[in-house]
């Protein structure tokens, strides 16, 4: 039987063999690691997220609002002005990338299941970036942009914002999102810089199908009504380097319970937002095909005409079960 | 093993007029493969013509390659790219401005 010391000494063996891997010791894992996504060898399960689709194959039976989410690229950071500027692991990174119109959306989403209860933590080093002008985008005419001042770019109030999300359904098919966003700009473009959270859980295909919901192209397909949303914590600035072609990562890690179906906690660089007491709205109704959904997203929504992208270096995702 | 990948570029997406795909970032790929499927159009002889096109930086684009192109519903085009550097896109249009296609494109990539 295992005495207290030995578990110490585990514990403090696991801490050492984490520090001595170069790839890990940047992470704060849970015990067990059920994904290490680093995207020098493909996308690791990272997909485009879809809205359903009916039984023959018809992608018009897609729900506007889910139908255009954007493939996600393995990106080497490459810009107009120094090329190619790689990643932080190695040289490439995954980016989700919106297409150029406000309201536009990129999701990417892992699919995995759960084979316990408790803890689930997210972790990654990220950055994003609003894309660079051109003489074919126009990105100066757009929304957000205003004077260059040697300093502050135009290119960073036309980031709109960015997402990490799951949706999780235990056994029996009780369904709910866990739900961070980091909102750059408000809907006019002026910097608000906040993490925000939905208090509705997300529209669903069904509730499409049972005429429950009926959403538009560039509607919020996290939860459409700005007025659904919630701030958390106090504001936050990050490292945007100034123009949209120098890239910095950024270290989040987002622990969630799932016994508890609650939040608990973000920590993005050097700020930790309790979360536990934000709530976790699940569905009234139960869903079937769903049980122990453990899906995890990110995504980056655009508030002007201007490509909005987010790059992930590297995700690791831990539990303590 | 080498490493491949499939990208839903346009998805079911109704095309009129003068069109560019979104740009795709695949500096990692040795070779790619457009796919360009029709499924509908506003009549038999609606004529898409595409061109692949290729950029350094995913802002200034150049053509590359053969013009292609693709006629009426339910058919589908499909060529090669190699030596394209780093962004890939289509750009492209209904040959008539009263025409109109309805395509699903794919962008497929291997190292």
């Amino acid at each position: 039987m295992a005495t207290n010391n030995d578990r110490v000494a585990a514990d403090e063996f696991r801490r050492a063999a984490l520090l001595a891997n170069p790839e890990l010791s940047r992470f704060n894992p849970l015990p067990r690691i059920l994904a290490y996504d680093q995207f020098e060898t493909g996308t690791h399960g990272w997909t485009e997220l879809i809205g359903n689709h009916d039984g023959y194959s018809n992608l018009d039976t897609v729900d506007d609002h889910m139908r255009d989410f954007r493939p996600p690229q393995l990106s080497s950071c490459t810009f107009f002005d120094v090329g190619t500027h790689g990643a932080m692991s190695g040289n490439y990174a995954l980016k989700v990338a919106t297409r150029p119109i406000a309201g536009h959306t990129g999701v990417a989403i892992r699919r995995l299941t759960m084979s316990g209860r408790g803890l689930v933590q997210f972790e990654t080093y990220f950055t994003y970036k609003a894309e660079a002008g051109s003489a074919e985008n126009q990105v100066w005419e757009q929304a957000g942009a205003g004077e260059w001042d040697g300093n502050i770019h135009p290119s960073e109030q036309q980031f709109g914002a960015f997402t990490v999300a799951t949706d999780i359904c235990d056994p029996g098919g009780l369904r709910y999102h866990c739900v961070a966003r980091y909102q750059n700009t408000d809907l006019n473009n002026e910097f608000t810089r906040r993490w925000i959270y939905p208090v509705v859980p997300e529209p669903t295909p069904r509730e499409h199908l049972e005429g429950k919901a009926k959403l538009s192209y560039t509607d919020d397909f996290t939860a459409p009504d700005p007025a659904d949303w919630r701030t958390f914590g106090e504001p936050q600035a990050f490292c945007y380097n100034e123009v949209p072609t120098k890239v910095n990562w950024h270290y989040l890690r987002w622990q969630i319970d799932t016994s508890l179906r609650r939040n608990v906690e973000l920590q993005v660089n050097d700020q930790i937002f309790d979360m536990r007491d934000i709530p976790v709205p699940p569905y009234a109704e139960t869903y079937d095909s769903l049980d122990n959904l453990l899906n995890f997203y990110v995504s980056t929504r655009t508030h002007s005409n201007v490509r909005n992208f987010l790059y992930l270096d590297s995700v690791l995702i831990s539990v303590d079960w | 093993m080498r490493q491949s990948h499939a990208a839903v570029v346009e998805r079911y997406t109704v095309l009129r007029g003068d069109f560019a795909t979104e740009p795709h970032e695949a500096g990692w790929a040795g070779e790619a493969r457009w796919f360009v499927h029709v499924l509908d159009a506003s009549s038999p002889t609606a004529r898409l013509n595409l061109h692949g096109q290729i950029s350094p930086d995913g802002l200034n684009w150049c053509d590359i390659g053969e013009a292609q192109a693709v006629t009426g519903a339910d058919s589908v085009v499909s060529w090669p790219v190699r030596e394209f550097g780093q962004w890939l896109r289509v750009r492209g249009s209904t040959e008539s401005p009263d025409d109109w296609v309805k395509v699903l494109i794919y962008l497929t990539l291997k190292s």
